[in-house]
């Protein structure tokens, strides 16, 4: 049986170059489909990728309780000082917690396309850069703490005006120089970073947003969580910084996936209706074809098995097309939305998802014309012209 | 027209071709009419916006700015009317169920008179601090007709009795704003404010404005900025005119999307209907041939084959917007609530481009065949040679 099925789908393929600009449908159709379907969701990945990379599970984020954004969420002078006395905080050589009370928030900027929009200024204290081993300056330098200059990350300028060193950036009572430019390689190489107390002194802010610590261990969160929800004096959510972006990541993911995956699925069916266009005409074109194979003792099976490969190989070639399309147009690229400025990814995942797209196109597309091939009378097909 | 008989029976000559062939021009135009209809309501929210209503808040947010900022604006020249307004911010029930309340003092009317609520029901807001006025949409979202207690959850306002639970009743509901795709919910600031706690009373999160002239706008935009530039509440001014203009959706070019991927479906499509159309020709060359023969012109062997490449399109393309408009009423609901990404419209300039597209498919995917026709050599094809 198998033996036939190689031996008939090997007919098929050779006899493909004669039904070239019909099969040429299929691929054209499926590259169309998957080069869209990847683009959008190149978006998607880029920024959760990144989302997923600037949360990481050895730190603890504190906010407000209920706050679903580090901008909306508000932590006490006073409060601060009790979370990082928090157990479970791992300590700096000198002994004191490594857990720095942040401010974000978000200034006005202009879009490289001229357009207003936001960005998002952080506040790194005396903790900021340990925390994050991730943090490294670039050029220039670093802000000197109490004094009013920021750093800027590496992607910002990709997105907004003046956010190259050098550059000034207008702020209460004054402009502020970028000094240097740092790279996080996160969400962070998007924005702007001062010293936490300058920050919130211009901005007149008279409390943090949050707070982040580093943890102990990844065992030492539950001793953590516990020691600040037990305490009556504050009204704290603790949460991993991993599981906090993961969270903030869910609205716009689940979002941009159903505008996504909708576009993908009427393409998709578009490119479902011209391969079984085409397949009803190539088991027409091979009609005789396929009689004789029958008359000589070859199996239904092997035959409809033999028309839905070929679909599924015009569709996967169709869909790598696409991919590829779509990999050299983006994987890479900056993309941004929101405040966040982000790498543009076509991941492997996402090649995975445009193959089994393209198969399950090929098999709803292959089946029917597959069953009227296996289906059709020996004599007749052998008949007509 | 004499040629329509000629070609009906060409088409039905494969039956399902015919049909696949028109299923699929119907579905790319579906995404066609989706997608160019997002443009048209991009285009139409622009041109709704008014060139006179102006927004302005505190530039570098933080929880408002005193109550005395709405009064400073409306002392700056060319400033007709002004109102405050604090943003209750919440939920309801679930986190998930993300909802805000705009609580306005009682000047909203004069900078909102076109959002259609009623003076009565205004003056209802007024008597009864947790009155409300919903529109259609939110009434809908929330489940709330007249009379309906609306409560709602808000750990970022404080307020003095510590609660966090907010208590509404819903005076009336209004209609929606087509501009405004996730609808609005009013209400009155001096419920809000007096619920603070006493020190932080007296605050707003945005002043809106007219303008005594739109021509000058922006200038007055310009000037609130500058007023308020170095004092201790930085200002942030911005036109509803220049808000609601151009198809920027944080930062995504949409019309730049939406037409790669309209662009993508009719590449798709005419790639088939070439297939299609070439096919067909090919098949009845000696048919052609036959027509030709008998004294058929050039001119309008190549009329019946555009009209057989045209038929399929046109109709597709009627089918596929006629379908995107039927989709795009029921998107709300499968969107997660609070995006506010606008439903698209499909205005007589939609139809225009897809009637013009369909025909642009036609008229290329017929180009390659009509060729072959005009130079074939009748007696080789008649053969059966060619």
């Amino acid at each position: 049986m198998l033996r036939q099925i190689f031996i008939v789908a090997a007919i098929n393929f050779r006899s493909l170059r004669q039904r070239l600009w019909r099969s040429m449908v299929i691929v054209v159709g499926m590259a169309c489909v998957i080069g869209v379907l990847l683009s959008m969701l190149s978006l998607t990945e880029g920024m959760l990728a990144a989302y997923i990379k600037t949360g990481d599970p050895g730190r603890a984020l504190v906010v407000s309780a209920g706050a679903q954004s580090e901008g909306t969420s508000s932590i006490a002078r006073d409060n601060a000082r009790l979370i990082m006395d928090a157990p479970g905080i791992a300590k700096a050589p000198d002994g004191s917690p490594m857990a720095d009370p942040g401010i974000n928030s978000g200034i006005p900027v202009i879009r490289l396309n001229g357009r207003p929009a936001y960005n998002n200024l952080r506040g790194f204290g005396r903790m900021g850069v340990m925390l994050r081993p991730e943090f490294h300056l670039v050029s220039g330098r670093m802000f000197r703490p109490g004094t009013r200059e920021l750093v800027v990350g590496v992607a910002a300028k990709a997105e907004f005006k003046g956010m190259n060193v050098g550059d000034k950036v207008i702020l209460p009572d004054g402009e502020w120089p970028i000094v240097g430019s740092f790279s996080t390689g996160d969400l962070l190489d998007g924005q702007l970073i001062g010293d936490t107390e300058t920050v919130m002194k211009a901005i007149r802010r008279p409390a943090y947003n949050s707070v982040l610590a580093r943890l102990d261990s990844p065992a030492s969160f539950a001793e953590f969580k516990r020691a600040l929800t037990s305490n009556p004096a504050l009204a704290v959510d603790p949460i991993l910084q991993s599981d906090w972006y993961k969270k903030i990541s869910e609205g716009f993911s689940t979002f941009f996936k159903v505008i996504a995956y909708g576009i993908g699925i009427i393409m998709g069916v578009g490119a479902l209706f011209g391969c079984l266009n085409t397949m009803y005409a190539a088991v027409a074109a091979r009609g005789r074809e396929i009689a004789t194979l029958r008359a000589i003792g070859y199996g239904a099976f092997p035959v409809a098995v033999s028309v839905i490969l070929e679909a599924t190989a015009l569709s996967v070639a169709g869909a790598g097309l696409g991919a590829g399309i779509a990999w050299m147009l983006y994987d890479g690229a900056l993309g941004a939305f929101g405040s966040n400025v982000f790498k543009l990814t076509v991941s492997p995942a996402l090649i995975g998802l445009a193959v089994l797209w393209a198969v399950a196109v090929a098999l709803l597309g292959g089946i029917l014309p597959s069953i009227r091939a296996a289906r059709r009378p020996v004599v007749e097909a052998l008949r007509a012209t | 027209m004499k040629y329509l008989p000629l070609i009906w029976a060409a088409i039905l000559r494969k039956p399902t071709r015919a049909i696949l062939t028109l299923l699929s021009v119907m579905v790319a135009f579906t995404l066609f009419g989706l997608m160019i209809g997002l443009n048209a309501t991009f285009d139409s929210v622009a041109e709704k916006a008014r060139a006179d209503r102006i927004f302005t808040w505190p530039r570098f947010g933080g929880d408002g700015v005193p109550l005395a900022v709405a009064r400073q604006v409306a002392a700056i020249p060319g400033v007709k009317a002004v109102t405050a307004m604090n943003f209750l911010p919440g939920y309801v029930r679930d986190p998930k169920n993300q909802v805000f309340v705009l609580m306005t003092d009682q000047n909203v009317a004069k900078v909102f008179g076109d959002y259609g609520v009623a003076a009565e029901q205004w003056n209802a807001v007024w008597k009864d601090r947790t009155g409300i006025v919903m529109s259609q949409f939110q009434a809908e979202r929330w489940h709330k007709k007249v009379g309906d207690t609306f409560t709602m959850i808000s750990k970022q306002v404080k307020r003095a009795d510590g609660k966090t639970s907010w208590d509404f009743k819903v005076l009336a509901v209004i209609e929606d704003m087509p501009q405004i795709s996730n609808g609005f919910i009013f209400g009155n600031y001096d419920y809000i404010d007096k619920a603070k706690p006493l020190a932080d009373q007296g605050k707003v999160n945005e002043v809106d404005l007219l303008a005594d002239d739109p021509a000058t706008s922006s200038a007055v935009a310009e000037r609130i900025d500058h007023a308020f530039a170095n004092s201790a509440t930085p200002m942030q001014t911005i036109t509803e005119k220049l808000s609601r203009s151009g198809s920027d959706f944080g930062g995504l070019d949409i019309k730049k999307i939406t037409g790669g991927i309209a662009l993508a479906g009719m590449f798709m499509v005419l790639f088939l209907t070439g297939n299609g159309i070439a096919e067909s020709v090919r098949e009845r060359f000696a048919e052609f041939a036959t027509l030709k023969a008998i004294g058929f012109t050039d001119r309008s062997v190549t009329a019946m084959v555009v009209l057989e490449a045209a038929l399929p399109c046109v109709i597709g393309a009627a089918l596929g917007v006629g379908i995107a408009a039927f989709l795009a009423r029921q998107i709300p609901g499968l969107m997660p609530a609070g995006f506010g990404l606008p439903l698209p419209t499909m205005s007589p300039m939609v139809m225009l481009w897809a009637g013009a597209c369909a025909f642009a498919v036609a008229l290329l995917s017929a180009a390659l065949p009509v060729l072959w026709l005009r130079r074939m050599d009748i007696a080789t094809a008649l053969s059966g040679r060619g």
